[in-house]
């Protein structure tokens, strides 16, 4: 009688996750959780890590069945996996996004390629550390920080590393106040710091509808292989310049915005099990993807200085940083540093052209990237 | 695959990428300077671009 109370016990037991439940299992489901304090209690990106701790413990919990077919968590993957979700947070990311000072200030988009080192100091790194050039290259993608891009790319180059790269790439944008500002201090002067910049001209309503049209025939023409990106993009940015179909500009922006970064969440926090994130690899993956932002920040700037000479002192070399994307976090990392050195440097206009040039910079670098290794 | 899988093949696929990243920004930035040209065209009114037929 009590032999066989046993044996059902065991067989209860065995209809439960618990028997297949690990170690690696248990310090993931931690590791979801710490994600979900820092959004909380540190503020950390909240609108990101609540979303992919949540996934990450619950993907971590042996038996759920969440990340299988018939799943909601696998279902949200393949929005990922099929290269749906990217371009459709592109297209709320150019609802959202005014492209006027890039158009002001068309000197400065040069930056927006000079901060993207990172990428190719990672990229190398990672081929130095034993990866295989596709996956060096969506590594090295993480120094454009640029989350959708980063995912795009690596869909494309190395499906299996989604989930360390879009984490370390997140979490990298999240923690760029930290990283930046030293790099920035170290490499400029206090006078340089000072620099106070002319005031940028007005941009007509003309030139900013004519934009997005223009550039996405151009991606399109040049570009095909990142064109599903920038299309989107340009699109959500038609939509918020014509006026007339603000409902639409409203809707792209917020509600879809908000519906894909649900979507986005779950699917990488779900890809987070412990078998395949808890290796070496993901270690040197976020090594790299750290050193990829220091380079950017540090090539940002120098170029900056270097125009700065050119321009006869009217560039503030703290712009150069916001060259790297991460829109618009990287620009207001250049006006803090400038605005606590000197409360009359305003250099938020500034830092936003290179700042969205920058984006262009990650999408035609990894446009280049995927073509020479002969992918579309 | 056109390029080759170890380092001198990522060293070649950087300095491309690289070089190439900056033209194309360039071009972007000379195309983006010629833009006051399209107020020759015409002015829109913001006012009536948000009125509907």
């Amino acid at each position: 009688m009590f032999a066989q109370l046993i044996d059902l016990m065991n067989i209860l037991k065995d209809q439960t996750g618990l028997a297949q439940l690990s170690w690696g299992n248990v310090f993931m489901i931690g590791v979801g959780i710490t994600m979900i304090y820092l959004a909380l209690v540190k503020k950390y990106e909240p609108f990101l890590l609540v979303g992919i701790g949540f996934a990450c413990a619950v993907a971590n919990v042996p038996g759920s069945g969440l990340t299988q077919p018939g799943g909601l968590f696998y279902y949200a993957y393949q929005g990922v996996a099929l290269l749906i979700v990217p371009p459709l947070i592109f297209l709320g990311v150019g609802a959202m996004t005014d492209f006027g000072p890039m158009i002001a200030s068309p000197w400065l988009v040069i930056l927006g390629a000079a901060a993207h080192l990172g990428i190719f100091v990672a990229l190398i790194g990672a081929k130095l550390l034993g990866f295989t050039l596709p996956e060096a290259g969506a590594i090295g993608i993480i120094g454009g920080a640029d989350g959708p891009m980063a995912i795009f790319v690596t869909m494309k180059l190395a499906p299996h590393l989604l989930p360390q790269i879009s984490v370390a790439a997140y979490s990298y944008m999240a923690l760029m106040p930290l990283i930046q500002p030293p790099i920035m201090k170290l490499l400029t002067t206090k006078k340089e710091r000072d620099i106070i910049m002319e005031k940028p001209r007005q941009v007509t309503r003309l030139e900013k509808i004519a934009f997005p049209i223009i550039i996405a025939i151009i991606v399109n023409l040049f570009f095909p292989p990142i064109a599903p990106l920038i299309t989107m993009l340009m699109l959500g940015n038609l939509l918020r310049e014509c006026l007339l179909v603000d409902r639409l500009a409203k809707t792209a922006a917020n509600e879809i915005m908000n519906i894909i970064t649900i979507v986005l969440t779950v699917a990488i926090g779900s890809t987070m099990n412990a078998e395949q994130f808890l290796t070496l690899k993901t270690l040197e993956i976020v090594a790299l993807g750290l050193v990829a932002f220091m380079f950017g920040t540090g090539s940002g700037v120098v170029m900056a200085k270097i125009m700065n000479v050119f321009s006869r002192g009217k560039v503030n070399p703290l712009i150069g940083s916001a060259g790297i994307a991460s829109v618009p976090i990287a620009a207001r990392v250049s006006h803090m540093v400038g605005n606590r050195e000197n409360p009359q440097v305003y250099l938020i206009m500034h830092a936003m052209g290179p700042n969205l040039a920058g984006v262009f910079g990650t999408a035609i670098s990894g446009g280049i990237l995927l073509a020479l290794l002969g992918v579309r | 695959m056109p390029i080759q899988d170890n380092v001198y093949g990522a060293l070649l696929i950087s300095a491309i990428d690289f070089i190439l990243s900056f033209v194309i920004i360039g071009g972007i930035g000379l195309l983006l300077a010629a833009f006051p040209l399209l107020n020759r065209l015409g002015k829109l009114d913001d006012e009536s671009l948000k009125k509907p037929h």
